[in-house]
């Protein structure tokens, strides 16, 4: 197995207090990096260690960072993604559980970087114990001088917030996101402009998810070249990978970016379940396109599951066992999309909910021989062309299944 | 080369040069190439969310939005590929898929953005075999307006209208998916002045006016542009009535107004005291000459001929026996520009006459946007004619003039009526040219039914000073003659050259 020790998500009863961060040199590479580096310098080190989006789309941090505009009069805002509504994704509870001064840490040299002074960690309000966690930890951090107006006695300032979500699954796209810290209906905004340049409250605003600004802190405590090291040249780091369903040890396992899916499945998570084999997995989180059994050796990294017509997405890994009808599978992903859709653009308001109607109709032994055309097509009206990334979220994994199990619905709708 | 300030795009293969900052959108509809919507107005700043003017920017992956992409140097647009086309397609499929489809009893049908798309873009056989959402259809939603839901395609202009314009925001988007719906807040209505021009934002049939609903089909409707003239705004309208078929007889009727675009006036938009200002057209109308007491041929239809002639005969009476100063007239800011000059040139300057009043509707109260104080339409032409617009004082009226000409029916709102008409009591003959009846009427010897200012051409000068010339919107009932016309053909009875 791997020689990689777990970094992201410590082991132990008591790992979350700020004595036991502190203990495992918790908040030292924040005080050295903060009284000895210049912001743009720690910017630089984090594109040297190409830190990459965690959240799906795999964006450089340090790129994204760096679109934040010198000052103009405005605040600057991060907000840290904690909204972990992907299905499949159970990653960042279990930092922000564990490790939530990691995540704190890394916040403030984040902020340090952009020259932020107010963060906020959006979180959704099924973790209100995760909340009460947080907002503990921004409080013994405060008291240790860890946050606040004068941090390391630098001079510089940093207060974080933690905002509840109400729990819909759109809040998750960044500009849903703003839309909900500010008060209003979570709906997508239509970019440009951008968040890096008119972002909450009008401000500039770096948004990141959870797991990668958790990482931030390992770079300039063991350095970019550790980092990258850790991972692949072009996508630094591990990830942490969430295994669920027909396998025998489902759970969270943090390996290096580009190890390859299957040695997760079958060397981590166990395999396949008692009496079960594989008849398709989910490789980042449900909006990415299924796979087969045969194309699972694809190593985890977004290039490579491009390559594979997939996505790395939120490294949420579901496996679906053969007793799984796939009928039930679409019914599913159809479903919860169709529940999810903001219903702000038409693409994603009507064809998520059609595809549902299809979906249920053919489960239901009233599937008629168009309707998998019909599927296709609605989803392709959907496909790139609405206002967010939810069309394209709700429109692959749909695809995939019409294209890759045609077959077994096919079969469901003859029968 | 480039100007200064503008950027060279292709759309559609035609090479155009346009100002930096503007979107693809705005470039197509000043070329003439029209590309469908639904959310945008030029009113707002883009939304995005109707996914309707995709179209294919070369060098792009993904379809981009016409209304909210900017132009760049060099781009290239196209509007009508086989993609863009698909994806239109796509969109309608998905807008009509849960629509009630019940265009035979809706009054948006002929200017439904969703039938004309469909006719032009859609084409295709209705592959929704699921049953539709269903969702309210009679939702009062306050004054006369009513909100059906289900023909809604959440484009929310209205929403943004009554965010952005009115700043009132009584509606928004309420539920998400597929149950989201426009809403109004429980107990809350919608009360501004300017709600009347959610019907016209509206796309389609989502919005109607309860005052329009089921009475005419718009295709029946002949339109007239011109000024509004209830207020002192000089807002740009646009009358829409139906003559005859499908009307029994020879009938005419006026069924609503809605703004014309002028930026430098009204923008896009109009109030709805001016809007609902309609029915002032219809009801109410005088339509016969009334002779009351005295003048030629009593008891037998008048005719325009031989009241001119009459009224005529009893200024030049005056004239001739050097008493032109007991002819007095009391004009209304509601004349146009020309008519106004033509009272200018017959009374003061060829006449002598000295005693020119003005009675007008009382002011109301500004509704701090378009709506004026000033309820006539040209006070400021009046004003630029040289005329000071007083009302006369009751006590110098009395018992003065011989002849006394009125020219509208607002004298009564500033007396009262018993002090009125003892005043008038003594004026041997009193004429009254008006369109509307009133209580005036009683007090006039002899009563003549003029037009209303949308049944006439000129021009108003509004309150900003800008002079606006219009157009007959729609033709007087029989029996009326636009004031401008009587007082030409006085006029040449008179032997007084007018132009």
């Amino acid at each position: 197995m791997s020689d990689v020790t777990a970094t992201l998500i410590p082991a132990g009863e008591n790992s979350f207090r700020l004595g036991a961060y502190v203990g495992r040199g918790g908040y030292e590479a924040a005080r050295k990096t903060i009284l000895t580096m210049k912001p743009r310098e720690v910017l630089e080190e984090v594109k040297k260690a190409n830190l990459r989006g965690r959240g799906g789309a795999g964006f450089p941090a340090g790129s994204k960072w760096a679109f934040v505009p010198q000052a103009d009069g405005r605040p600057k805002y991060l907000c840290v993604n904690a909204d972990e509504g992907e299905p499949g994704t159970f990653k960042d509870r279990a930092i922000m559980t564990q490790d939530p001064h990691l995540l704190l840490e890394g916040i403030l040299l984040t902020c340090y970087a952009v020259g932020i002074h107010t963060a906020f960690i959006y979180i959704r309000a099924e973790y209100e114990a995760i909340a009460q966690r947080l907002e503990a930890a921004i409080e013994e951090a405060r008291q240790k001088g860890f946050l606040g107006p004068d941090i390391f006695g630098s001079g510089f300032g940093l207060d974080v917030l933690v905002h509840r979500g109400a729990g819909a699954y759109i809040c998750g796209e960044e500009t849903a996101l703003l839309e909900s810290i500010e008060g209003k209906r979570g709906m997508p905004r239509l970019k440009p402009p951008f968040p890096a340049s008119v972002g909450l409250f009008r401000s500039p605003t770096v948004i990141n998810n959870v797991e990668t600004i958790a990482n931030v802190p390992l770079i300039f405590r063991y350095g970019a070249d550790w980092f990258v090291a850790r991972g692949l040249p072009r996508d630094g780091g591990t990830r942490i990978f969430g295994v669920s369903g027909a396998v025998r040890k489902p759970g969270l396992y943090e390996l290096p970016v580009g190890t390859p899916l299957g040695k997760i499945i079958y060397e981590w998570a166990g395999g396949p379940a008692e009496g079960q084999s594989i008849k398709a997995v989910v490789p980042g989180g449900l909006s990415a396109p299924f796979l087969t059994p045969e194309e699972i050796d694809v190593p985890m990294d977004y290039e490579s599951l491009a390559r594979a017509k997939s996505m790395l997405g939120s490294a949420g890994v579901i496996v679906i066992g053969d007793r799984t009808p796939i009928i039930d599978v679409l019914r599913i992903v159809a479903r919860f999309y169709a529940h999810e859709s903001c219903g702000q653009c038409t693409p994603c308001r009507i064809g998520t909910t059609w595809i549902s109607k299809i979906a249920d109709r053919i489960g239901a032994g009233a599937g008629t021989s168009g309707d998998l055309d019909l599927i296709r097509h609605l989803a392709e009206g959907m496909k790139a062309k609405t206002l967010c990334p939810m069309g394209d979220a709700a429109a692959f994994p749909v695809l995939s299944i019409v294209e890759k199990f045609g077959q077994e619905l096919g079969e469901a709708i003859s029968r | 080369m480039n100007g200064k300030g503008m950027v060279t795009i292709q759309i559609d293969g035609r090479t155009m040069q346009v100002p930096t900052g503007t979107t693809v959108l705005k470039v197509a509809d000043q070329a003439g190439i029209v590309i469908p919507r639904f959310c945008y107005h030029p009113a707002f700043e883009p939304e995005g969310s109707c996914r309707m003017c995709l179209v294919e920017i070369e060098d792009l992956p993904k379809l981009d939005l016409a209304c909210s992409t900017v132009v760049r140097e060099g781009m290239n647009v196209w509007t009508s590929t086989p993609k863009v086309l698909q994806a239109r397609k796509n969109v309608l499929e998905f807008l009509l898929a849960d629509h009630p489809l019940d265009c035979p009893i809706c009054d948006k049908a002929g200017e439904c953005f969703l039938q004309d798309y469909y006719d032009k873009h859609g084409r295709y056989a209705s592959r929704f075999l699921e049953a539709k959402e269903k969702k309210e259809k009679k939702i009062p939603i306050g004054k006369r307006l009513l909100l059906d839901r289900e023909r809604c395609v959440l484009c929310t202009r209205c929403v943004r209208f009554l965010r952005r314009v009115t700043g009132t925001g009584e509606l928004g988007v309420f539920e998400r998916s597929v149950k989201a719906e426009i809403g109004i807040d429980e107990g809350t209505e919608i009360v501004n002045n300017y709600s009347g021009n959610l019907v016209d934002i509206c796309p389609v049939g989502a919005i109607t006016d309860g005052d329009f609903r089921f009475k005419t089909r718009v295709w029946f409707l002949e339109k007239g542009r011109t000024v509004c003239p209830r207020c002192s705004r000089g807002c740009n309208i646009v009358v829409q009535s139906v003559r005859n078929y499908p009307l029994s007889g020879r009938q005419r009727r006026i069924y609503r107004i809605v703004p014309a675009e002028n930026q430098d006036v009204n923008g896009y938009w109009i109030c709805d005291f001016g809007r609902f200002g309609y029915h002032d057209i219809e009801d109410n109308r005088l339509t016969a000459i009334a002779v009351n007491r005295g003048g030629p041929a009593e008891g037998r239809p008048h005719s325009w001929e031989d009241i001119v002639k009459g009224l005529a005969a009893e200024i030049r009476a005056l004239v001739d026996a050097g008493r032109a100063s007991s002819l007095a007239v009391i004009l209304t800011s509601s004349l146009t520009n020309e008519e106004l000059a033509a009272c200018r040139k017959l009374f003061a300057d060829a006449l002598g006459v000295r005693s020119i009043f003005f009675a007008d509707p009382k002011p109301g109260k500004a509704d701090g946007y378009l709506l004026t104080a000033d309820r006539t339409p040209n006070g400021s032409g009046a004003a630029a004619l040289g005329f000071s617009p007083g009302l006369p004082e009751l006590e110098k009226l009395a018992g003065a003039p011989d002849l006394l000409i009125i020219f509208g029916p607002h004298l009564l709102e500033h007396y009262p009526a018993e002090r009125l008409a003892d005043s008038l009591k003594g004026i041997r003959r009193k004429y009254l040219l008006a369109a509307h009846r009133s209580g005036l009427d009683a007090l006039a010897d002899i009563v003549l039914p003029t037009a209303h200012p949308a049944e006439k051409k000129g021009s108003f000068t509004n309150v900003k000073g800008t002079a606006q010339s219009f157009e007959c919107a729609v033709k007087p009932p029989r029996g009326c003659l636009p004031e401008g016309e009587i007082l030409s053909r006085l006029a040449a009875e008179l032997g007084v050259e007018l132009e």
